[in-house]
């Protein structure tokens, strides 16, 4: 099985006209947590889409699991990359269990019927993200902490090597964002080889669970190093344009927000 | 915590699908049967199965073998081709767009299909002229087929967004209407039969135009049925199913070419039968759900005995009250409080 790395040098990438990533340097190990962190239209979502081939690089180099991005199809890239998305399906009576077995279509033997491994590995991973109780609910009546779960079993029965996360903890309270980072923290280390790439606006719980932190700003990375090396009052100002403290309490470092700096620097 | 039992889903899904399948069969031979007895004379099941037989046996011998193998045999199927093709491209564009409340007719296939069979019978219906069976189906087609390929081309311009291809569509719906509406009120002659076009008639249905609509509607339904578990994924946006692996951008033009073109081959025969499309596929997910192994051929079943029971609806209206309603008047009188409840209870969330 391949290793979930990711290496980019000098990437370029356009979208809708628009020069969105500059000179992309990233390189993302097999085993580790990383998360990509910055304003609004930072070119977050822009990396991961770049990272799983829906959009293609205008120069530089990338591969992913060791390959050459340009040379893997979209049925191939499904089987090494998987995303949870902040959208969620529309209202078409989907169950749980149905949404979730979507994330065997990569791995299908034949054209109609799911096989017993499909339904073992879905079962296992309702299980393990606690949802198994909710297998026949529709998806629209779940919690966002249940919906959240759900869009993450999903990811997983891909198995994917590289797990791409979109905003995991915009719409949860606390206590499910402690869960959902763990899930996480967990999955990385049982699946042997994976590695998570989590583009986040959270900055504490990501400083909290991940293991090294990707800073950008328009379309550039302005830092990349352990969650102490990035998170500074400086990085913090120079990238949100905020005034911030940074304190270490235990193991934690947590940065409180203080005030806008004003325009016209 | 519960333990719910999840045991072999995908056996309880298997036996749904033979269920449905069997009651379907059944349903579609008694509906067959029902169809064959009424008419302008009715006769009783018997009587039906007798000429039947001999006309197995022997070929078609008397007038009571041609009412039922002639005329009324292929009028129910060709019922059931388009009820099964009209349920069948609604399934398809409501995943595809990911609005349950989108029609077949989103494209303007209706709309071309109709100033088509106008312009036939303003300017080309001397009794003289070819076959009516097929010139004027031959017209309603080329415009309906122009209608749906104006729509992909102004959605192309725009954007290729689902918003822009349901745009595009109302507006080559309405400009093909309008062209409609001044054939209509310039030609007063004719505003009976273009008016009878567009509200759909199975009565001059014969076994060549039957078998006409039968074979694209059995053809292009299985190939969808193939592809029911790529439906299931394309709900999910053009994003998320490319992450998982379906070329999205030519799975969409495929079955929406596929599908418009069933509707158009569907509407040039019989006229324009609104809502089957749409109402059909939504009992269709309240009943069984949102996975598309069962619901489209659930949505087949039912939209072809949707439309064979409202003919049935329409023969009776004329034996008993001397009335001749178009069928596409009686599945929108249906459809319409049927689409106004679906609004009510889930449109809130289609902003």
């Amino acid at each position: 099985m391949p290793d979930g790395s990711v290496e980019m040098e000098g990437v370029n990438v356009h979208y809708e006209g628009f020069h969105a990533l500059h000179d992309i340097m990233l390189s993302v190990k097999p085993g580790e947590l990383m998360a990509i962190i910055g304003p609004n239209g930072c070119g977050k979502s822009t990396t991961m889409r770049t990272i799983n081939g829906l959009l293609k690089a205008v120069s530089g180099s990338l591969t992913v699991c060791g390959l050459d991005v340009r040379s893997v199809s979209l049925e191939e890239m499904a089987k090494l990359c998987s995303n949870i998305p902040t959208e969620f399906p529309p209202d078409f009576n989907l169950s749980v269990y149905e949404v979730v077995m979507l994330g065997r279509y990569p791995h299908r033997k034949n054209v109609w019927w799911e096989t017993d491994e499909d339904e073992e590995v879905v079962k296992g991973a309702l299980r393990m993200f606690g949802i198994d109780h909710l297998f026949d609910r529709d998806i629209t009546q779940l919690s966002s902490g249940e919906r959240q779960r759900t869009l993450i079993a999903k990811a997983y029965v891909q198995q994917p090597r590289i797990m791409l996360v979109d905003e995991p903890t915009a719409h949860l309270d606390i206590r499910y964002t402690l869960e959902v980072m763990q899930y996480f923290k967990d999955l990385i280390s049982r699946e042997k080889g994976m590695s998570i790439i989590i583009a986040a606006h959270d900055l504490n719980s990501v400083a909290k669970f991940c293991d090294r932190i990707t800073m950008m700003k328009q379309g550039r990375i302005v830092a990349c190093g352990t969650p102490e090396e990035v998170i500074t009052s400086e990085n913090i100002e120079k990238v949100y344009g905020v005034k911030a403290d940074v304190i270490k309490h235990g193991d934690n470092i947590v940065m409180i927000p203080l005030n806008p700096v004003k325009d016209g620097e | 915590m519960v333990e719910t039992d999840t045991s072999s889903v995908s056996h309880k899904l298997r036996r749904r699908l033979v269920l449905i399948l069997v009651l379907g069969v059944v349903g579609m031979l008694g509906m067959v049967l029902v169809s064959l007895c009424m008419g302008t004379v009715n006769y009783p099941p018997s009587v039906v199965i007798d000429s039947l037989v001999n006309v197995f046996n022997n070929g078609v011998q008397s007038g009571l073998d041609r009412t039922i193998y002639n005329l009324r045999l292929p009028r129910v199927l060709a019922a059931f081709a388009v009820g099964a093709g009209l349920a069948v491209a609604g399934i398809v564009f409501q995943a595809i767009i990911r609005n349950p409340l989108v029609d077949p007719y989103m494209t303007g296939v209706s709309s071309g299909a109709g100033l088509g069979a106008s312009l036939y019978m303003v300017f080309f219906a001397s009794a003289a002229f070819v076959g009516y069976n097929y010139a004027m189906p031959l017209f309603a087609f080329v415009f309906a087929t122009a209608a749906f390929m104006l729509t992909f081309g102004i959605s192309r311009l725009s954007g290729n967004t689902n918003v822009s291809f349901v745009l595009a569509g109302v507006i080559a719906a309405m400009g093909f209407s309008a062209m409609t509406t001044i054939l209509m009120l310039t030609n007063e002659s004719k505003t009976h039969g273009i008016l009878g076009f567009l509200y759909g008639s199975f009565s001059s249905v014969s076994w060549e135009t039957a078998m006409i609509m039968i074979v694209p509607v059995v053809v292009i339904s299985l190939i969808f049925m193939l592809y029911s578990r790529t439906f299931n994924v394309v709900l999910l946006g053009r994003e998320q199913s490319m992450e998982l692996g379906v070329n999205y951008d030519r799975f969409r033009l495929l079955s929406m070419l596929l599908a418009s073109f069933l509707t158009a081959v569907c509407v040039s025969f019989v006229g324009i039968i609104g809502f089957v499309g749409l109402i059909v596929p939504h009992i269709a997910r309240m009943a069984l759900g949102g996975d598309h192994r069962l619901i489209i051929p659930a949505s087949i079943i039912m939209g072809a005995l949707l439309l064979a029971g409202a003919d049935i609806l329409i023969k009776e209206l004329i034996n008993v009250a001397g009335i001749t309603v178009p069928v596409g008047a009686i599945t929108t009188l249906i459809g319409i409080p049927f689409f106004i409840y679906i609004m009510k209870r889930r449109g809130k969330g289609y902003a």
